[in-house]
Protein backbone atom coordinates (compact mmCIF):
# COMPACT_ATOMS: atom_id res chain seq x y z
CA UNK A 1 0.00 0.00 0.00
CA UNK A 2 2.99 2.33 0.48
CA UNK A 3 3.72 3.53 -3.04
CA UNK A 4 6.54 5.83 -1.58
CA UNK A 5 9.10 2.86 -0.57
CA UNK A 6 11.40 3.35 -3.94
CA UNK A 7 11.74 7.73 -3.46
CA UNK A 8 14.93 7.99 -2.85
CA UNK A 9 16.28 10.22 0.19
CA UNK A 10 16.32 13.23 -2.32
CA UNK A 11 12.98 12.73 -2.54
CA UNK A 12 11.80 12.25 0.71
CA UNK A 13 10.84 16.15 2.15
CA UNK A 14 10.40 14.39 5.48
CA UNK A 15 11.25 11.50 7.27
CA UNK A 16 9.95 9.93 11.07
CA UNK A 17 10.86 7.28 12.28
CA UNK A 18 9.13 5.55 15.28
CA UNK A 19 8.77 9.39 17.09
CA UNK A 20 7.81 9.59 20.42
CA UNK A 21 6.62 12.58 22.60
CA UNK A 22 5.54 12.60 26.80
CA UNK A 23 3.79 15.17 28.57
CA UNK A 24 4.84 14.01 32.50
CA UNK A 25 3.23 10.45 32.35
CA UNK A 26 1.16 11.23 29.25
CA UNK A 27 2.71 9.42 26.08
CA UNK A 28 0.90 11.69 22.82
CA UNK A 29 2.87 10.38 20.46
CA UNK A 30 3.78 6.74 20.40
CA UNK A 31 6.51 5.58 18.18
CA UNK A 32 5.24 7.19 14.77
CA UNK A 33 7.03 6.52 11.70
CA UNK A 34 6.26 7.61 7.98
CA UNK A 35 7.62 9.66 4.73
CA UNK A 36 6.66 12.59 2.88
CA UNK A 37 7.91 12.71 -0.55
CA UNK A 38 8.52 15.64 -3.16
CA UNK A 39 5.24 17.21 -4.41
CA UNK A 40 2.69 15.23 -2.43
CA UNK A 41 0.07 16.18 0.20
CA UNK A 42 0.22 14.31 3.13
CA UNK A 43 -2.73 14.49 5.33
CA UNK A 44 -2.16 12.84 9.10
CA UNK A 45 -6.21 12.60 10.03
CA UNK A 46 -7.53 11.83 13.06
CA UNK A 47 -10.07 13.21 15.79
CA UNK A 48 -8.85 15.82 18.28
CA UNK A 49 -6.19 14.78 20.68
CA UNK A 50 -4.75 12.19 18.38
CA UNK A 51 -1.55 13.81 18.57
CA UNK A 52 -1.67 15.39 15.20
CA UNK A 53 -0.63 18.74 16.39
CA UNK A 54 2.20 17.60 18.65
CA UNK A 55 3.47 16.00 15.29
CA UNK A 56 3.09 18.90 13.18
CA UNK A 57 4.92 21.15 15.93
CA UNK A 58 7.84 19.00 16.40
CA UNK A 59 8.18 18.53 12.58
CA UNK A 60 7.91 22.72 12.42
CA UNK A 61 10.59 22.84 15.41
CA UNK A 62 8.22 24.51 18.20
CA UNK A 63 8.17 21.33 20.35
CA UNK A 64 10.86 19.00 21.38
CA UNK A 65 10.92 14.96 20.80
CA UNK A 66 11.11 12.39 23.62
CA UNK A 67 12.65 9.88 21.12
CA UNK A 68 12.90 8.80 17.79
CA UNK A 69 14.37 10.27 14.61
CA UNK A 70 13.00 13.34 12.64
CA UNK A 71 14.01 15.10 9.63
CA UNK A 72 12.43 18.15 7.61
CA UNK A 73 14.29 18.94 4.22
CA UNK A 74 17.07 16.90 5.50
CA UNK A 75 17.45 18.56 8.51
CA UNK A 76 16.83 18.34 12.33
CA UNK A 77 13.47 20.79 13.27
CA UNK A 78 14.45 20.52 16.97
CA UNK A 79 17.80 22.59 15.65
CA UNK A 80 16.19 25.61 15.00
CA UNK A 81 17.89 26.00 12.31
CA UNK A 82 17.56 29.19 9.92
CA UNK A 83 17.95 27.62 6.29
CA UNK A 84 14.54 25.18 7.27
CA UNK A 85 12.38 28.33 8.52
CA UNK A 86 14.08 29.89 5.09
CA UNK A 87 12.60 27.24 3.32
CA UNK A 88 8.95 26.19 5.14
CA UNK A 89 5.53 27.89 5.35
CA UNK A 90 3.36 27.67 8.80
CA UNK A 91 -0.18 27.70 8.92
CA UNK A 92 -0.48 26.95 12.51
CA UNK A 93 -4.06 26.57 14.22
CA UNK A 94 -4.97 29.86 16.27
CA UNK A 95 -1.88 32.22 15.42
CA UNK A 96 -2.09 35.85 15.46
CA UNK A 97 -0.60 38.53 13.94
CA UNK A 98 0.39 42.01 14.60
CA UNK A 99 -3.21 43.35 14.89
CA UNK A 100 -2.46 47.19 13.90
CA UNK A 101 -0.59 46.47 10.68
CA UNK A 102 -2.49 45.96 7.19
CA UNK A 103 -2.67 42.59 5.17
CA UNK A 104 -0.04 44.01 2.43
CA UNK A 105 2.17 45.22 5.40
CA UNK A 106 2.33 42.00 7.01
CA UNK A 107 2.67 39.89 3.79
CA UNK A 108 5.67 42.60 3.09
CA UNK A 109 6.82 42.34 6.92
CA UNK A 110 6.82 38.36 7.04
CA UNK A 111 8.40 38.26 2.94
CA UNK A 112 11.37 40.40 4.05
CA UNK A 113 12.36 37.82 6.65
CA UNK A 114 12.99 35.51 3.68
CA UNK A 115 15.99 35.85 1.33
CA UNK A 116 13.73 34.12 -1.60
CA UNK A 117 10.57 35.86 -1.64
CA UNK A 118 7.41 36.09 -3.52
CA UNK A 119 6.09 39.62 -5.13
CA UNK A 120 3.17 40.80 -2.29
CA UNK A 121 1.29 41.62 -4.18
CA UNK A 122 0.55 37.98 -6.06
CA UNK A 123 0.40 36.38 -2.98
CA UNK A 124 -2.46 38.49 -2.28
CA UNK A 125 -4.08 37.64 -4.95
CA UNK A 126 -3.68 34.13 -5.00
CA UNK A 127 -5.27 34.35 -1.24
CA UNK A 128 -8.38 36.53 -2.70
CA UNK A 129 -7.73 39.38 -0.27
CA UNK A 130 -6.62 42.03 -2.81
CA UNK A 131 -9.74 43.84 -1.99
CA UNK A 132 -8.89 43.52 1.88
CA UNK A 133 -5.18 44.35 1.39
CA UNK A 134 -5.08 47.90 3.14
CA UNK A 135 -7.25 46.87 6.16
CA UNK A 136 -5.31 46.37 9.67
CA UNK A 137 -5.10 42.57 10.11
CA UNK A 138 -7.49 43.52 13.63
CA UNK A 139 -10.47 43.93 11.28
CA UNK A 140 -10.61 40.79 9.31
CA UNK A 141 -13.17 38.21 9.64
CA UNK A 142 -11.91 34.59 10.61
CA UNK A 143 -12.28 33.48 7.18
CA UNK A 144 -9.87 36.37 5.51
CA UNK A 145 -7.49 36.05 9.03
CA UNK A 146 -7.19 31.96 8.30
CA UNK A 147 -6.21 33.22 4.60
CA UNK A 148 -3.78 36.08 5.63
CA UNK A 149 -2.14 33.27 7.66
CA UNK A 150 -1.83 30.98 4.27
CA UNK A 151 -0.28 34.51 2.51
CA UNK A 152 1.89 34.60 4.96
CA UNK A 153 3.09 31.03 4.73
CA UNK A 154 3.56 31.21 1.18
CA UNK A 155 5.30 34.86 0.94
CA UNK A 156 8.37 33.45 1.41
CA UNK A 157 8.19 30.64 -1.40
CA UNK A 158 8.47 27.54 1.02
CA UNK A 159 9.27 24.14 -0.73
CA UNK A 160 7.01 22.78 2.42
CA UNK A 161 4.08 24.06 3.70
CA UNK A 162 2.32 22.66 6.73
CA UNK A 163 -1.20 23.51 7.47
CA UNK A 164 -2.73 22.40 10.96
CA UNK A 165 -6.40 22.46 10.75
CA UNK A 166 -6.78 25.31 8.13
CA UNK A 167 -10.50 25.17 7.22
CA UNK A 168 -11.74 24.46 10.75
CA UNK A 169 -14.16 26.80 11.96
CA UNK A 170 -15.35 27.62 8.01
CA UNK A 171 -18.34 27.84 6.03
CA UNK A 172 -18.65 25.64 3.27
CA UNK A 173 -17.98 27.93 0.63
CA UNK A 174 -14.96 29.60 2.40
CA UNK A 175 -13.73 25.90 2.79
CA UNK A 176 -13.91 25.27 -0.84
CA UNK A 177 -12.26 28.36 -1.62
CA UNK A 178 -9.28 26.96 0.69
CA UNK A 179 -9.25 23.83 -0.53
CA UNK A 180 -9.14 25.52 -4.22
CA UNK A 181 -6.00 27.69 -2.84
CA UNK A 182 -4.17 24.29 -1.50
CA UNK A 183 -4.53 22.77 -4.87
CA UNK A 184 -3.08 25.49 -6.57
CA UNK A 185 -0.04 25.07 -4.47
CA UNK A 186 0.21 21.38 -5.68
CA UNK A 187 0.23 22.82 -8.91
CA UNK A 188 3.34 24.33 -8.08
CA UNK A 189 5.02 21.96 -6.94
CA UNK A 190 5.01 22.27 -3.16
CA UNK A 191 5.02 19.64 -0.54
CA UNK A 192 1.90 19.85 1.89
CA UNK A 193 1.74 18.50 5.24
CA UNK A 194 -1.67 18.63 6.38
CA UNK A 195 -3.33 17.49 9.26
CA UNK A 196 -7.29 17.47 9.20
CA UNK A 197 -10.53 15.99 11.52
CA UNK A 198 -12.49 16.14 8.31
CA UNK A 199 -12.71 13.32 6.14
CA UNK A 200 -13.71 15.24 3.30
CA UNK A 201 -11.11 17.16 3.55
CA UNK A 202 -8.60 14.88 3.35
CA UNK A 203 -10.50 12.95 0.90
CA UNK A 204 -10.00 15.60 -1.79
CA UNK A 205 -6.62 16.83 -1.29
CA UNK A 206 -4.81 13.96 0.17
CA UNK A 207 -2.45 12.18 -2.00
CA UNK A 208 -1.48 10.16 1.14
CA UNK A 209 -2.94 9.85 4.29
CA UNK A 210 -2.28 8.55 7.77
CA UNK A 211 -4.89 7.93 10.16
CA UNK A 212 -4.17 8.74 13.54
CA UNK A 213 -5.58 7.53 17.14
CA UNK A 214 -4.05 8.05 20.19
CA UNK A 215 -0.72 9.01 19.52
CA UNK A 216 -0.25 6.18 16.72
CA UNK A 217 -0.82 5.57 12.93
CA UNK A 218 -3.15 2.95 12.68
CA UNK A 219 -3.36 2.99 8.78
CA UNK A 220 -2.09 4.42 5.99
CA UNK A 221 -2.51 4.88 2.46
CA UNK A 222 -3.98 6.66 -0.73
CA UNK A 223 -7.80 8.13 0.56
CA UNK A 224 -8.90 5.77 -2.59
CA UNK A 225 -7.53 2.70 -0.96
CA UNK A 226 -7.22 3.55 2.88
CA UNK A 227 -8.17 0.68 5.02
CA UNK A 228 -8.11 -1.73 2.47
CA UNK A 229 -11.03 0.13 0.95
CA UNK A 230 -10.60 -1.07 -2.06
CA UNK A 231 -11.06 -4.63 -1.72
CA UNK A 232 -14.15 -3.75 0.95
CA UNK A 233 -17.02 -5.93 -0.49
CA UNK A 234 -19.34 -3.26 -2.17
CA UNK A 235 -23.33 -3.00 -1.34
CA UNK A 236 -25.62 -3.25 -4.45
CA UNK A 237 -29.64 -1.98 -3.00
CA UNK A 238 -32.93 -2.53 -4.56
CA UNK A 239 -36.58 -2.87 -3.48
CA UNK A 240 -39.02 -5.60 -5.11
CA UNK A 241 -42.09 -3.96 -6.74
CA UNK A 242 -45.08 -4.77 -5.03
CA UNK A 243 -46.66 -8.48 -5.97
CA UNK A 244 -45.90 -11.51 -8.15
CA UNK A 245 -42.06 -11.49 -7.16
CA UNK A 246 -40.77 -12.65 -4.05
CA UNK A 247 -37.08 -12.38 -3.12
CA UNK A 248 -36.69 -15.72 -3.42
CA UNK A 249 -36.78 -15.20 -7.42
CA UNK A 250 -33.93 -13.29 -7.65
CA UNK A 251 -31.05 -15.48 -9.69
CA UNK A 252 -27.85 -16.23 -7.48
CA UNK A 253 -25.24 -13.11 -7.58
CA UNK A 254 -21.41 -13.88 -8.53
CA UNK A 255 -19.62 -13.75 -4.57
CA UNK A 256 -22.91 -12.54 -3.12
CA UNK A 257 -24.41 -12.43 0.69
CA UNK A 258 -27.82 -11.30 0.63
CA UNK A 259 -30.14 -9.82 3.10
CA UNK A 260 -33.59 -9.15 2.63
CA UNK A 261 -35.91 -6.39 5.01
CA UNK A 262 -39.51 -7.02 3.51
CA UNK A 263 -39.41 -5.71 -0.23
CA UNK A 264 -35.63 -4.36 0.40
CA UNK A 265 -33.06 -6.20 -0.80
CA UNK A 266 -29.01 -5.61 0.08
CA UNK A 267 -26.28 -7.72 -1.45
CA UNK A 268 -23.27 -7.75 -0.44
CA UNK A 269 -20.48 -8.93 -2.87
CA UNK A 270 -16.89 -8.76 -3.87
CA UNK A 271 -17.88 -9.28 -7.57
CA UNK A 272 -19.93 -5.43 -7.98
CA UNK A 273 -19.67 -5.42 -11.69
CA UNK A 274 -20.73 -9.00 -12.67
CA UNK A 275 -23.21 -8.95 -10.13
CA UNK A 276 -25.14 -6.20 -11.57
CA UNK A 277 -24.74 -7.17 -14.90
CA UNK A 278 -26.46 -10.64 -13.81
CA UNK A 279 -29.01 -8.98 -12.08
CA UNK A 280 -30.08 -6.12 -14.28
CA UNK A 281 -30.42 -8.79 -17.17
CA UNK A 282 -32.79 -10.52 -15.26
CA UNK A 283 -34.55 -7.97 -14.31
CA UNK A 284 -34.89 -6.05 -17.66
CA UNK A 285 -35.23 -10.00 -19.31
CA UNK A 286 -38.78 -10.62 -16.49
CA UNK A 287 -39.97 -6.90 -16.86
CA UNK A 288 -39.24 -6.53 -12.94
CA UNK A 289 -39.38 -3.35 -11.93
CA UNK A 290 -36.50 -2.68 -9.32
CA UNK A 291 -36.54 0.11 -7.19
CA UNK A 292 -34.35 2.21 -5.53
CA UNK A 293 -31.25 0.87 -7.10
CA UNK A 294 -27.92 1.48 -6.18
CA UNK A 295 -24.34 0.15 -6.04
CA UNK A 296 -21.95 1.60 -3.32
CA UNK A 297 -18.59 1.19 -1.93
CA UNK A 298 -17.59 1.98 1.46
CA UNK A 299 -16.44 5.54 2.02
CA UNK A 300 -13.98 6.91 3.73
CA UNK A 301 -16.06 8.17 6.32
CA UNK A 302 -16.94 4.52 7.27
CA UNK A 303 -13.18 3.49 6.95
CA UNK A 304 -12.14 6.13 9.06
CA UNK A 305 -15.18 5.49 11.67
CA UNK A 306 -14.75 2.07 12.29
CA UNK A 307 -11.06 2.52 12.13
CA UNK A 308 -11.19 5.60 15.05
CA UNK A 309 -14.21 4.09 16.69
CA UNK A 310 -14.75 2.01 20.02
CA UNK A 311 -12.55 -0.69 18.90
CA UNK A 312 -14.74 -3.38 17.81
CA UNK A 313 -13.56 -3.80 14.87
CA UNK A 314 -10.01 -5.27 15.05
CA UNK A 315 -9.08 -3.44 12.09
CA UNK A 316 -6.04 -2.01 13.54
CA UNK A 317 -3.17 -2.03 11.49
CA UNK A 318 0.39 -1.60 11.38
CA UNK A 319 1.52 1.51 9.63
CA UNK A 320 3.67 0.40 6.98
CA UNK A 321 6.99 1.95 6.41
CA UNK A 322 9.97 0.78 4.33
CA UNK B 1 25.60 32.77 15.96
CA UNK B 2 29.56 33.11 16.17
CA UNK B 3 30.23 32.19 12.46
CA UNK B 4 27.71 34.31 11.15
CA UNK B 5 29.05 35.70 7.88
CA UNK B 6 29.79 39.34 7.57
CA UNK B 7 26.75 39.46 4.57
CA UNK B 8 24.14 37.61 7.04
CA UNK B 9 24.88 39.93 9.67
CA UNK B 10 24.60 43.29 7.20
CA UNK B 11 21.27 41.96 6.04
CA UNK B 12 20.20 40.99 9.60
CA UNK B 13 20.95 44.91 10.75
CA UNK B 14 18.69 45.74 7.48
CA UNK B 15 16.37 43.72 8.91
CA UNK B 16 16.40 44.84 12.32
CA UNK B 17 15.51 48.90 11.24
CA UNK B 18 12.43 47.47 8.73
CA UNK B 19 11.41 45.40 11.86
CA UNK B 20 11.24 48.67 14.15
CA UNK B 21 9.74 50.30 11.11
CA UNK B 22 7.14 47.68 11.63
CA UNK B 23 7.34 48.53 15.64
CA UNK B 24 6.65 52.12 15.36
CA UNK B 25 3.29 51.93 13.24
CA UNK B 26 2.19 49.56 15.42
CA UNK B 27 2.56 51.93 18.78
CA UNK B 28 1.41 54.71 16.93
CA UNK B 29 -1.34 53.06 15.38
CA UNK B 30 -2.91 51.49 18.73
CA UNK B 31 -4.16 55.01 20.28
CA UNK B 32 -5.52 53.70 23.08
CA UNK B 33 -1.81 52.23 24.25
CA UNK B 34 0.13 55.31 22.81
CA UNK B 35 -2.33 57.54 25.02
CA UNK B 36 -2.01 55.33 27.75
CA UNK B 37 2.04 55.58 27.86
CA UNK B 38 3.11 58.72 25.98
CA UNK B 39 0.35 61.43 26.04
CA UNK B 40 -0.81 60.51 29.34
CA UNK B 41 2.67 61.55 31.20
CA UNK B 42 2.71 65.06 29.20
CA UNK B 43 -1.08 65.36 30.17
CA UNK B 44 0.61 65.16 33.94
CA UNK B 45 3.16 67.05 33.09
CA UNK B 46 1.21 70.01 31.57
CA UNK B 47 -1.65 70.19 34.64
CA UNK B 48 1.45 69.59 37.31
CA UNK B 49 4.08 72.34 36.03
CA UNK B 50 1.62 74.92 35.51
CA UNK B 51 0.34 74.37 39.14
CA UNK B 52 3.76 75.09 40.54
CA UNK B 53 4.80 77.31 38.45
CA UNK B 54 7.07 79.94 40.60
CA UNK B 55 6.74 78.01 43.38
CA UNK B 56 9.84 76.87 45.54
CA UNK B 57 10.80 73.35 47.87
CA UNK B 58 11.90 75.05 50.92
CA UNK B 59 12.81 71.72 52.42
CA UNK B 60 15.80 71.50 49.17
CA UNK B 61 17.11 74.64 49.58
CA UNK B 62 14.29 76.67 47.73
CA UNK B 63 15.18 75.73 44.34
CA UNK B 64 11.99 75.90 42.14
CA UNK B 65 9.37 73.26 42.17
CA UNK B 66 9.54 72.76 38.47
CA UNK B 67 12.80 71.71 38.62
CA UNK B 68 12.27 69.09 40.85
CA UNK B 69 8.88 67.61 39.22
CA UNK B 70 9.50 68.07 35.58
CA UNK B 71 13.16 65.72 35.93
CA UNK B 72 10.34 63.54 38.03
CA UNK B 73 7.61 63.33 35.60
CA UNK B 74 10.43 62.44 32.81
CA UNK B 75 11.10 59.50 34.71
CA UNK B 76 7.59 58.35 35.18
CA UNK B 77 7.02 59.35 31.42
CA UNK B 78 10.33 57.30 30.91
CA UNK B 79 9.12 54.22 32.83
CA UNK B 80 5.45 54.33 30.78
CA UNK B 81 6.60 54.04 27.63
CA UNK B 82 9.27 51.59 28.53
CA UNK B 83 8.08 48.94 31.08
CA UNK B 84 4.27 49.89 30.64
CA UNK B 85 4.03 49.94 27.01
CA UNK B 86 6.63 46.21 26.73
CA UNK B 87 5.22 44.78 29.71
CA UNK B 88 1.23 45.09 28.24
CA UNK B 89 2.21 44.74 24.67
CA UNK B 90 4.24 41.92 24.92
CA UNK B 91 1.95 39.89 26.67
CA UNK B 92 -0.57 40.81 24.49
CA UNK B 93 1.88 39.27 21.39
CA UNK B 94 2.18 36.65 23.33
CA UNK B 95 -1.25 35.58 24.19
CA UNK B 96 -1.86 36.33 20.63
CA UNK B 97 0.42 33.68 19.47
CA UNK B 98 2.30 36.35 17.34
CA UNK B 99 5.99 35.36 19.04
CA UNK B 100 5.22 32.18 18.60
CA UNK B 101 4.56 32.86 14.89
CA UNK B 102 7.68 35.00 14.78
CA UNK B 103 9.81 31.87 16.15
CA UNK B 104 8.66 29.82 13.00
CA UNK B 105 10.26 32.26 10.47
CA UNK B 106 13.56 33.27 9.12
CA UNK B 107 13.73 36.25 11.64
CA UNK B 108 16.87 35.52 14.39
CA UNK B 109 15.11 36.02 17.75
CA UNK B 110 18.40 38.68 18.63
CA UNK B 111 17.07 40.90 15.37
CA UNK B 112 12.95 40.87 16.57
CA UNK B 113 13.76 41.60 19.94
CA UNK B 114 16.54 44.26 19.13
CA UNK B 115 14.38 45.95 16.88
CA UNK B 116 11.16 45.54 19.86
CA UNK B 117 13.94 47.38 22.15
CA UNK B 118 15.08 49.80 19.31
CA UNK B 119 11.41 51.22 19.01
CA UNK B 120 11.14 51.50 22.37
CA UNK B 121 13.84 53.58 22.66
CA UNK B 122 12.92 55.84 19.85
CA UNK B 123 9.72 56.67 21.49
CA UNK B 124 11.75 57.13 25.09
CA UNK B 125 13.75 59.39 23.10
CA UNK B 126 11.00 61.18 21.56
CA UNK B 127 8.99 61.88 24.93
CA UNK B 128 12.53 62.67 27.11
CA UNK B 129 13.08 65.58 24.44
CA UNK B 130 9.14 66.86 24.13
CA UNK B 131 9.47 66.76 28.29
CA UNK B 132 12.83 68.47 28.71
CA UNK B 133 11.86 71.09 25.89
CA UNK B 134 8.61 71.80 26.75
CA UNK B 135 10.03 72.20 30.40
CA UNK B 136 12.62 74.97 29.27
CA UNK B 137 10.05 76.43 27.00
CA UNK B 138 6.82 76.95 29.38
CA UNK B 139 8.02 76.68 32.74
CA UNK B 140 11.24 77.58 32.76
CA UNK B 141 13.35 74.58 33.36
CA UNK B 142 16.78 75.34 34.42
CA UNK B 143 19.14 72.94 32.06
CA UNK B 144 22.14 72.63 33.95
CA UNK B 145 25.13 73.46 32.46
CA UNK B 146 27.74 70.90 31.70
CA UNK B 147 24.86 68.23 33.50
CA UNK B 148 24.25 66.66 30.03
CA UNK B 149 27.06 63.75 30.15
CA UNK B 150 25.06 62.71 33.65
CA UNK B 151 21.66 63.48 32.40
CA UNK B 152 22.44 60.97 29.42
CA UNK B 153 24.22 58.34 31.47
CA UNK B 154 21.06 58.32 33.79
CA UNK B 155 18.51 57.99 30.83
CA UNK B 156 20.49 55.51 29.04
CA UNK B 157 20.69 53.44 32.50
CA UNK B 158 17.20 54.03 33.08
CA UNK B 159 15.75 53.19 30.13
CA UNK B 160 18.08 50.07 29.81
CA UNK B 161 16.74 48.63 33.72
CA UNK B 162 12.85 49.37 32.17
CA UNK B 163 13.09 48.03 29.05
CA UNK B 164 14.87 44.60 29.76
CA UNK B 165 12.29 44.66 33.20
CA UNK B 166 9.33 45.40 30.90
CA UNK B 167 9.90 42.31 28.69
CA UNK B 168 11.03 40.20 31.46
CA UNK B 169 7.47 41.01 33.36
CA UNK B 170 5.99 39.46 30.72
CA UNK B 171 6.20 35.76 32.72
CA UNK B 172 4.36 37.01 35.47
CA UNK B 173 1.66 38.30 33.54
CA UNK B 174 -0.95 35.32 33.04
CA UNK B 175 -2.93 36.51 30.43
CA UNK B 176 -3.64 39.80 28.24
CA UNK B 177 -5.99 40.85 29.96
CA UNK B 178 -4.60 41.32 33.53
CA UNK B 179 -1.44 43.25 32.01
CA UNK B 180 -2.36 46.42 32.62
CA UNK B 181 -4.32 46.06 35.48
CA UNK B 182 -0.94 44.22 36.95
CA UNK B 183 1.44 46.82 35.96
CA UNK B 184 -0.40 49.68 37.11
CA UNK B 185 -1.20 48.04 40.58
CA UNK B 186 3.06 47.26 40.46
CA UNK B 187 3.86 50.81 39.44
CA UNK B 188 1.63 53.17 40.60
CA UNK B 189 1.60 53.21 44.32
CA UNK B 190 5.77 53.13 43.98
CA UNK B 191 5.41 56.23 42.13
CA UNK B 192 3.96 57.91 45.29
CA UNK B 193 6.62 57.20 47.34
CA UNK B 194 9.20 57.34 44.81
CA UNK B 195 9.97 61.54 44.14
CA UNK B 196 7.69 61.74 41.43
CA UNK B 197 4.78 63.75 42.17
CA UNK B 198 6.41 65.74 45.12
CA UNK B 199 9.28 65.24 47.59
CA UNK B 200 9.66 62.44 49.72
CA UNK B 201 12.45 63.32 51.36
CA UNK B 202 10.46 63.20 54.86
CA UNK B 203 8.66 60.02 54.19
CA UNK B 204 8.48 57.32 57.19
CA UNK B 205 11.66 54.94 57.12
CA UNK B 206 10.19 51.85 56.18
CA UNK B 207 8.50 53.48 52.85
CA UNK B 208 11.81 55.12 51.90
CA UNK B 209 13.96 51.53 52.31
CA UNK B 210 10.85 50.22 50.31
CA UNK B 211 11.56 53.07 47.93
CA UNK B 212 15.15 52.96 47.81
CA UNK B 213 14.77 49.40 46.57
CA UNK B 214 13.12 50.12 43.86
CA UNK B 215 14.30 51.66 40.10
CA UNK B 216 11.61 54.06 40.06
CA UNK B 217 13.16 56.18 42.94
CA UNK B 218 16.59 55.75 41.37
CA UNK B 219 15.47 57.33 38.26
CA UNK B 220 13.69 60.08 39.08
CA UNK B 221 16.54 61.38 41.47
CA UNK B 222 18.91 60.40 39.56
CA UNK B 223 17.41 62.62 37.10
CA UNK B 224 16.20 65.50 39.50
CA UNK B 225 20.16 65.17 40.66
CA UNK B 226 21.21 66.49 37.58
CA UNK B 227 18.65 69.44 37.31
CA UNK B 228 19.21 70.53 41.14
CA UNK B 229 21.33 73.66 41.28
CA UNK B 230 22.89 73.00 44.11
CA UNK B 231 24.59 69.50 42.96
CA UNK B 232 26.48 71.43 39.72
CA UNK B 233 30.03 70.22 39.58
CA UNK B 234 29.15 66.90 40.54
CA UNK B 235 27.01 65.99 38.06
CA UNK B 236 26.09 62.27 38.52
CA UNK B 237 24.29 60.44 41.53
CA UNK B 238 26.16 57.94 41.64
CA UNK B 239 23.72 56.07 44.40
CA UNK B 240 21.32 56.28 42.46
CA UNK B 241 23.30 54.89 39.14
CA UNK B 242 24.28 52.36 41.39
CA UNK B 243 20.94 51.32 42.01
CA UNK B 244 19.90 51.33 37.81
CA UNK B 245 23.25 49.24 36.86
CA UNK B 246 21.86 46.54 39.00
CA UNK B 247 18.52 46.79 38.39
CA UNK B 248 19.74 46.84 34.63
CA UNK B 249 21.58 43.46 35.61
CA UNK B 250 18.27 41.91 36.74
CA UNK B 251 16.12 42.66 33.86
CA UNK B 252 19.11 41.34 30.80
CA UNK B 253 18.63 38.20 33.38
CA UNK B 254 14.81 38.04 33.47
CA UNK B 255 14.30 39.68 29.97
CA UNK B 256 16.56 36.20 28.57
CA UNK B 257 14.70 34.09 30.94
CA UNK B 258 11.27 34.74 29.16
CA UNK B 259 13.10 35.06 25.96
CA UNK B 260 14.47 31.61 26.16
CA UNK B 261 10.96 30.00 26.94
CA UNK B 262 10.03 28.09 23.66
CA UNK B 263 7.01 29.14 22.68
CA UNK B 264 5.44 26.21 21.18
CA UNK B 265 5.48 24.41 24.26
CA UNK B 266 1.47 24.36 26.31
CA UNK B 267 2.88 21.72 29.00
Amino acid sequence: MNSDQHHSTRDRVIEVRGLRRSYGDIEAVRGVSFEVARGEVFCLLGPNGAGKTTIVEILEGYRSRTSGEATVLGLDPASGSRALHERVGIVLQQCGVQPDLTVSELVEMYGRYHVRQRSVDEVIDLVELSEKRDERAKQLSGGQRRRLDLAIALVGDPDLIFLDEPTTGFDPAARRAAWSAIKSLCELGKTIFLTTHFMDEAQFLADHVAVMRDGQIIASGRPEDLGGRDLRPAEIRFTLPAGGVSAADVPALPGEQRSVQGDRVIVTTREPVRAAQVLTTWAVDNAVDLGHFSVTQPTLEDIYLELTGSGDHNQTREEQSA
Amino acid sequence: MSTVPHSTLRRDLGLVSWQIRYEQRSYWRNRGRAFFTFAFPLMFLVIFASIDKGSHIASRGGIPYDDFFIPGILAYAIIATTFTNLAISTAILQEAGVLKRMQGTPLPRWAYVSARIGSTCLITLAITVVVLVAGVALWGLHFPAGGLPGLIITLVLGTAAFTTLGIGMTRFIPNADSGPVLVNLLILPITFISNIWFPTDNLPGVLKTIASIFPLKALASGLQWVFDPRHHGTPLDGDSVKILAIWTAIGIWLMIKFLRRPQGEVV
